[in-house]
């Protein structure tokens, strides 16, 4: 994926991904955000995240350590911020070739409901999304060009990657054991 | 006999609260239920079960030189309810640790005790309902940070003893792919998954209206998804005094 360049006008490290999609949408963005996580203990902390916008509306999303768009982009996206965003604007010619990749393609509110888990945000993106995106309702991945015949959405397609779900759990063992320390439960 | 439960996600959002209510009011039918609002620094279950109002809650029997907890207890919808309050001043005077003592108590006398939890692994009194139930039931959004969340606290809970009872998937929308999402998560969650349950006007509705869900739409879809999941709850019988004992003896030290 080759990124157009644009005009950098915010970055920072954010710990939740929902400030990025309310972020652009707020913003009625045109442009592109980067996402890259800072936590090199989960598998995917190689590669960056990348999602588009028009008018604050995400169209297309890439990870470039996985090497693939669409929903299941957004699963390699998940779960391992904190994240370092940064949020670009472009003009939108700029981002049509990229925007004609239709298997990167991902239905307006998914990022904010199935990444972010708000679906108030979700509501908010397809309301805001034109006319000719509307038609999806985020449960029919086909409207993202995830074609039917490989439809995973962005939350299997987490639930399928094994080691990275091992990894949230992993960590989430050491926390539970150290925190035991701190918070003086006896663990065995 | 008595099993308690801590209701739990690791994420705001979920449908925690609504489904600690539904779950013990279906739980009710066949058992003494006891619902404690165990997410003491961010509770708001006494607004979805009308008490706003009550004078006592749980912060005053947390405190030091509090009220029994018996002062606390109210009875509603057929449970025994224990609110807490609101504010973060009284919150901050409260030991957490004393739920312990809270927990053994009310053992003594009903057979379910349902504690709903903090969403978040952040602090002791966030995680201590987890520590204290004998086994957790995970209520999930089918998102990735629900689920992300919710296998963190599954984690938490087996590193402390604590079982898992089962997931409920709440405010479900994509009613074909729940039950892939459902067989794919079920190969990280310990419990079955008890039930799916549809999003619905009927929540908000009940949630407006101060009361349970089961008590405001008792027959809408979403309220006989939580009977189901309540039916899938295998609980357990424990003897109480014994139950008591143990929560009295439990990891946790008497100073915060």
């Amino acid at each position: 994926m080759r990124l157009p360049p644009g005009r950098l006008i915010r970055s920072r490290v954010l710990s939740d991904p929902r400030t990025v999609f309310a972020d652009a949408l707020d913003r009625e963005l045109t442009g592109y955000a980067t996402l890259e996580s800072q936590d090199t203990l989960l598998l995917d902390g190689d590669g960056n995240g990348v999602v588009t916008f028009e008018d604050g509306v995400p169209v297309v999303v890439y990870h470039t350590g996985a090497d693939r768009g669409g929903p299941r982009a957004l699963a390699d996206l998940a779960a391992n911020g904190p994240y370092r965003l940064e949020l670009f604007a472009t003009e939108p010619a700029n981002l049509a070739a990229v925007h004609d990749c239709e298997a990167w393609q991902v239905p307006p509110g998914m990022p904010a409901e199935r990444l972010a888990g708000d679906q108030d945000l979700a509501e908010r993106t397809r309301a805001a999304a034109p006319d000719g995106r509307t038609s999806d309702t985020d449960e029919d991945d086909e409207a993202s060009g995830d074609r039917s015949s490989d439809r995973v959405g962005a939350v299997e397609a987490f639930l399928e990657d094994e080691a990275k779900v091992e990894a949230i759990r992993e960590q989430a063992r050491e926390d539970a054991r150290r925190r035991a320390d701190e918070w003086g439960f006896d663990v065995d | 006999m008595v099993e308690a439960f801590a209701v739990a996600s690791g994420k705001g959002g979920t449908g925690k609260t609504t489904g600690t209510l539904a779950l013990g009011m279906a739980l009710s039918e066949a058992y003494d239920v006891t619902v404690v609002d165990a997410d003491m620094g961010m509770a708001n279950l006494l607004f979805h079960a009308g008490l706003a109002d009550v004078e006592t809650t749980l912060h005053d029997v947390l405190a030091d030189g509090g009220v029994p907890v018996e002062a606390a207890v109210y009875e509603r919808h057929g449970m025994s309810v224990v609110p807490c309050g609101t504010s973060l001043a009284d919150f901050r005077a409260v030991d957490p640790a004393r739920l312990r003592e809270v927990v053994a108590r009310l053992a003594a006398d009903t057979d379910v005790i349902l504690l709903d939890s903090a969403a978040a692994l952040s602090s002791r009194a966030a995680v201590l309902p987890v520590v204290l139930a004998d086994r957790v039931v995970v209520v999930l959004e089918p998102t990735i940070p629900a689920l992300s969340d919710g296998m963190k606290v599954q984690e938490y809970a087996t590193s402390y003893g604590t079982g898992t009872a089962g997931v409920v998937f709440n405010k479900v929308r994509d009613e074909e792919a729940i039950d892939r999402i459902a067989a794919k998560a079920g190969r990280y969650f310990e419990g079955p998954t008890l039930a799916t349950v549809p999003e619905s006007e009927a929540v908000r509705a009940a949630r407006r209206a101060g009361e349970p869900l089961l008590a405001h739409a008792p027959e809408s879809r979403a309220a006989a998804a939580f009977h189901e999941a309540a039916d899938a709850i295998d609980v357990r019988d424990y003897e109480s005094g014994a139950v008591a004992d143990r929560f009295r003896s439990a990891v946790v030290p008497e100073s915060p």
